[in-house]
């Protein structure tokens, strides 16, 4: 055996300095492509990380931020979001009148459709006429289900009146979420998520799909020279596919990336790389399915986790620092309206062991639901917290989209799910916890609580913002009480971007991903 | 080398201070005392669980080397010495296997069965079970043509007795070699099937370790692959090369034997 050792090192020797040379001899290509960029101003090209989040159309996008953001590229809004709060976008401005229950919005009158058509009030009509029978994918369920909206008429060819059979503070959001489409091509459509041909993605917006590939999860967006609104700063984005971040990054594959901690220090100091904070409104949460464990029914139980589970550790290992543990009122710290008062329900092993004695419930084995890759880890950590204090679960894993259909149908026992959002209107308090399930993300399966109920209704009608706030700050504490979810943790870290290629990355106010809002690439 | 890492799967308890399974320490610590060779992401001792994982890995390559070496060469002799239709049919599914590529039919298969240690086994056993079903036939073969084994037929020697007193001791070695080398192919694939995120994700086998090392976002970048990345693969490439060192040399000696 000794004689091959020798042999053995050797080969271990030639294969390590072969993956060096191959490494560094990638780096230098990157190099030199960011250089060449530089030389030529035009055009200008961002990548970025890409993925399968469905065509993006109105009716085809998946439901999650990289696909209804993606369609907002090619359509556009009555209203949309700066870093401050609400822009005039296809609506140059709007009144409110009879006490907040009509909405009356000017248009544009310069805007056409990409086929050179004129955009007019009856399209902005019949989006929402439409919109009634087959709700856009992550539209407001305010404007689309619950008969909200009493009726949207064209006073002229570019006024539009809203109807609303009451008040709502919230609306402008609302609004925000559906995207405007041709009536001239829409009129005769029966299936909208099965319409793919190329008309299906004629709009108002500032840029034009030109290629999509859904096996390999590509997109290539070009700028249209004819765009109504600010001139287009990036001519082409390109989403392609990226294994590592970091080294994508590195290597010019890509533009920009959020990047863990540890692999911060790579970008520090080179000059062509430039950071920036992200704001902490994307959290991660353990959900109960109250409506199918009877375990869960038992409030002083649910308690018991939130003791249980170390939501600091969670931080300090699955974000390695790079977050803050989520608040028991739901809304995050960063949140304008956050509660700060609330429980905070530090580790408590002792108390939470009290608090499954108190409920009378013995701890079975529960399934816990996880996605992929860090979240693997995170469901471990949960279970390993778990197990001290006697509750024993068992970690599934899925990939995204299988997590979110169980989700949806209500198909889990313990569930972990990240997704941004959090930083939005306080109104997602009540379709969280009040509303009905719609999807995988909104909705509370087997939660009540007549108190939380009846102050979430009275919010959405508020349309006081000191009352309102009061409100929330009220809820807030009911639901950090009830422990209906257990909010993880809020990312934050960092995002870097090769300031080489393009540096106009903005944020909205209220999100958390920049290559998400439109006027990053814009003027 | 073999012969450690058998010690260090059989007295694992013994050998580890900390528990393989929960966190013991700060996350993402470099080795030292007391984590010999550090800790991972959720601060898990690293020699706990490649202790432990040796047992995953060799329970595994063991387990299906035992199935499929037994069980392949049973069909092998039986088939040689039987002859006839049932050797046809037997020599047709052995090519069926043999042609089919290996990991990719894995992969859909664990998919499919969903991981567990024993899923694991069976499908590693699917498909290695052909190898050594068809050398053992080739001997059987040639051995049924021996002069003093027609002659003890022909004395009237049973089937049994002659399996018994003269195929066994024969074939032994042969069996025996092709057993080992199943053994090292068998924690490899489960490894590859591991790393793949398809093997049970309770078992902390190497492959494991290794795949939620490399999923860990730039780990490449930091020196933390130094010790969470390359220990465990360390340890497997030492017990496949290992395992195919010694079946050379039991090859070897067999050679020397026969023919």
């Amino acid at each position: 055996m000794k004689k091959y050792s020798k042999q053995i090192l050797c080969w271990m020797l030639i294969l390590i300095m072969a993956l060096t040379v191959a490494c560094s001899s990638n780096n230098n290509q990157g190099k030199a492509d960011a250089e060449k960029k530089t030389e030529k101003t035009e055009p200008v090209v961002v990548k970025l990380a890409g993925g399968d989040f469905g065509l993006s159309q109105p009716y085809t996008t998946y439901s999650r931020g990289p696909g209804t953001y993606k369609v907002k590229l090619v359509f556009d809004s009555l209203v949309a979001k700066d870093d401050k709060g609400y822009i005039p976008w296809l609506a140059e401005n709007w009144e409110l009148k009879e006490d907040g229950k009509q909405y009356v919005f000017t248009l544009r009158d310069d805007v056409k459709w990409a086929d050179g058509k004129p955009f007019t009030a009856e399209d902005v009509v019949f989006t929402f006429d439409y919109g009634q029978v087959h709700p856009p994918v992550g539209s407001s369920q305010l404007l689309m289900k619950e008969g909200f909206l009493k009726e949207v008429a064209k006073t002229s060819d570019h006024e539009v009146v809203f109807n609303l059979s009451e008040p709502n503070p919230n609306f402008l959001e609302a609004i925000i979420s559906v995207n405007i489409i041709p009536k001239h091509i829409w009129e005769g459509v029966e299936r909208p998520d099965e319409f793919t041909d190329e008309e299906a993605l004629i709009a108002t917006g500032p840029f034009k799909l030109v290629d999509y590939n859904k096996e390999h999860g590509t997109y290539r967006f070009e700028a249209r020279e004819d765009f109504w609104g600010p001139k287009p700063a990036v001519d082409v984005i390109e989403f392609v596919p990226v294994s590592d971040p970091v080294m994508a990054l590195e290597n010019g594959d890509i533009d920009l990336a959020s990047i863990p901690v540890d692999s911060l220090s790579r970008f520090e100091d080179k000059e062509e790389f430039t950071m920036m904070d992200n704001l902490g409104v994307y959290g991660t949460r353990l959900r109960f399915n109250i409506a199918n464990v009877d375990d869960f029914k038992s409030k002083e139980f649910r308690q018991a986790f939130a003791y249980a589970i170390d939501r600091q550790d969670i931080v300090d290992k699955i974000a390695r620092g790079a977050g803050v543990p989520g608040s028991m009122g739901i809304l995050p710290p960063a949140h304008i309206w956050y509660n700060d008062q609330v429980p905070k329900y530090d580790k408590n092993i002792e108390k939470a062991k009290e608090l499954i004695e108190k409920s009378g419930v013995t701890p079975g084995e529960y399934e816990l639901l996880v996605g992929e890759g860090q979240e693997v880890r995170l469901g471990e950590l949960i279970k390993e917290q778990l197990e001290a204090v006697g509750i024993q679960v068992n970690v599934v894993t899925a990939d995204l989209k299988s997590r979110d259909s169980r989700m949806a149908e209500g198909d889990y026992q313990l569930v972990v799910t990240g997704h941004g959002g959090w930083g939005r209107d306080a109104d997602y308090l009540r379709t969280r916890f009040a509303g009905k399930a719609d999807g995988w993300s909104s909705g509370t399966p087997g939660y009540e609580n007549e108190t939380f109920s009846k102050l979430a209704e009275e919010q959405r009608v508020e349309t006081d913002e000191a009352k309102r706030k009061k409100i929330i700050m009220e809820l807030q504490e009911v639901l950090a009480e009830d422990v209906p979810e257990i909010p993880l943790f809020m990312r934050t870290g960092k995002t870097v971007y090769r300031n080489t290629t393009y540096g106009g990355w903005k944020y909205e106010f209220d999100h958390h991903e920049s290559t998400h809002n439109k006027l990053s690439y814009l003027e | 080398m073999l012969l450690i890492l058998l010690f260090m799967a059989v007295f694992a308890p013994a050998i580890t201070i900390f528990p393989y399974n929960r966190s013991s320490g700060p996350a993402l610590s470099p080795p030292a005392a007391p984590h010999v060779l550090g800790t991972n992401d959720l601060g898990v001792d690293l020699w706990s669980m490649i202790c432990h994982g040796a047992r995953v890995s060799l329970t595994i390559g063991l387990g299906t080397a035992l199935l499929a070496g037994l069980g392949g060469s049973a069909i092998g002799i039986i088939s040689g010495y039987k002859g006839g239709f049932f050797d046809e049919v037997v020599m047709r599914i052995i090519d069926m296997t043999v042609a089919l590529p290996n990991l990719p039919v894995m992969i859909v298969l664990a998919a499919f069965f969903g991981p567990s240690l024993l899923n694991i086994i069976l499908v590693l056993v699917l498909f290695s079970w052909a190898a050594p079903a068809r050398m053992v036939r080739a001997a059987t073969l040639s051995l049924k043509q021996q002069p003093y084994i027609q002659a003890a037929a022909h004395y009237g020697a049973g089937t049994f007795y002659l399996l018994r007193k003269h195929f066994l001791p024969e074939l032994f070695p042969l069996i025996a070699v092709s057993m080992i080398r199943l053994t090292g192919r068998a924690i490899v694939a489960e490894a590859s099937l591991a790393f793949l995120g398809l093997g049970d994700p309770t078992t902390g086998s190497w492959g494991l370790i290794i795949n939620h090392a490399t999923s860990f976002s730039g780990i490449y970048f930091t020196p933390f692959w130094k010790w969470w990345l390359l220990y465990p693969w360390l340890f497997l490439t030492m017990l496949v090369t290992s395992l195919a060192f010694l079946t050379r040399e039991f090859e070897d000696a067999l050679g020397e034997k026969r023919i």
